[in-house]
């Protein structure tokens, strides 16, 4: 006997429920990926509608966060293959003005910021993914390895380097700050 | 080194992040509750140019100039095509002299070769028609 499978499409509240929980991370990561509001907009977008369109993906997913992190990281990298050459030079300079951080009142803070931006933004996407969802997504390393499909050494790996390369840009003004804080 | 490591950790840790803009969330779920809504049947043409759209996709107009070489080609190809068997098909037939010298020529070079024909009709009779124990002594005597 054949056995129908209905799947439920998601109800306005399931929606509103979804975005509320997930759409400032994904935001976060997501512009820190395309460098790009517009594009990150866009991506967002498309992953709403993608849940509204194939309810199936939702069926027995326990981690929605890392799940949904999954999706906006391979939209991304799909956006940034179509993309291709042409862009490059583009998202290059926009990787100098589109900073995924709050403004800072603080002149310093707001200069720190900015170097880590800029920084950020010269670290290889794979890297820059893992170093935001450690450090500003909250992600173990496992859950890392889950949401973007590596093994979790690979993921701690790709911290590291991330982390070093960052320290390396920053240390001057690092050392400088702290010892103004002294 | 390594408190310090936590330390800078700590510090990129604290450092917030930009807010989604408020409009967004009001323009991201009305497109999304439009995704949702069931479209009307799309029309067979509709389906074909969505799936030739997505198909095609990124470059069409990469795809549109390969398609524009390849028909230049085939025009090419078409127009430099050895015209040499319409040629034949038009050519007038032979005259009557031509036909009657190719008969004779013919004949003479039947009467050259038919002797060596017959013979070696012969020798294939010999060979292949009899058994091989008289062909074996046919070949003796």
């Amino acid at each position: 006997m054949a056995v129908r499978v209905i799947i439920k499409m998601p109800g306005r509240q399931e929606i509103e429920r979804l975005y509320d929980a997930h759409a400032a991370a994904l935001f976060a990561f997501l512009l820190n990926l395309t460098r790009a509001e517009a594009d990150t907009r866009d991506l967002l977008q498309e992953i709403f509608i993608k849940f509204v369109r194939e309810p199936h993906l939702l069926a027995g997913i326990r981690e929605e966060r890392a799940f949904l992190i999954r999706l906006a990281h391979n939209a991304a990298i799909d956006l940034m293959r179509r993309r291709g050459s042409r862009e490059r030079t583009k998202e290059i300079f926009a990787a100098e003005i589109i900073s995924p951080f709050a403004p800072a009142c603080d002149p310093d803070e707001k200069v720190f910021r900015d170097e880590l931006s800029s920084a950020l933004g010269e670290l290889p996407a794979e890297q820059r993914a893992v170093v935001h969802l450690k450090l500003w997504g909250g992600l173990t390393f496992e859950e890392i390895a889950a949401a973007l499909d590596i093994p979790p050494n690979t993921a701690a790996s790709r911290y590291r380097y991330g982390l070093d390369k960052l320290r390396g840009q920053l240390r001057p003004l690092y050392e400088e700050m702290k010892k103004a804080e002294r | 080194m390594n408190d310090d490591t936590n330390q800078f950790e700590d510090r990129l840790h604290r450092q917030p992040l930009r807010p989604v803009p408020h409009e967004w969330r009001a323009e991201i779920l009305a497109a999304a509750r439009s995704a949702a809504r069931p479209t009307p049947h799309a029309s067979f043409l509709a389906t074909f140019n969505q799936q030739l759209a997505s198909l095609f996709w990124p470059h069409p107009k990469a795809w549109a100039g390969l398609a524009a070489v390849w028909i230049f080609i085939l025009a090419v190809n078409f127009s430099l095509r050895d015209p040499s068997p319409r040629v034949a098909e038009k050519s007038a037939p032979p005259s009557p002299e031509i036909m009657v010298e190719l008969r004779q020529q013919q004949l003479l070079l039947a009467e050259l070769i038919g002797p060596h024909e017959t013979h070696d009709a012969d020798r294939r009779k010999i060979y292949l028609t009899r058994p091989r124990s008289e062909l074996t002594e046919t070949l003796t005597t």
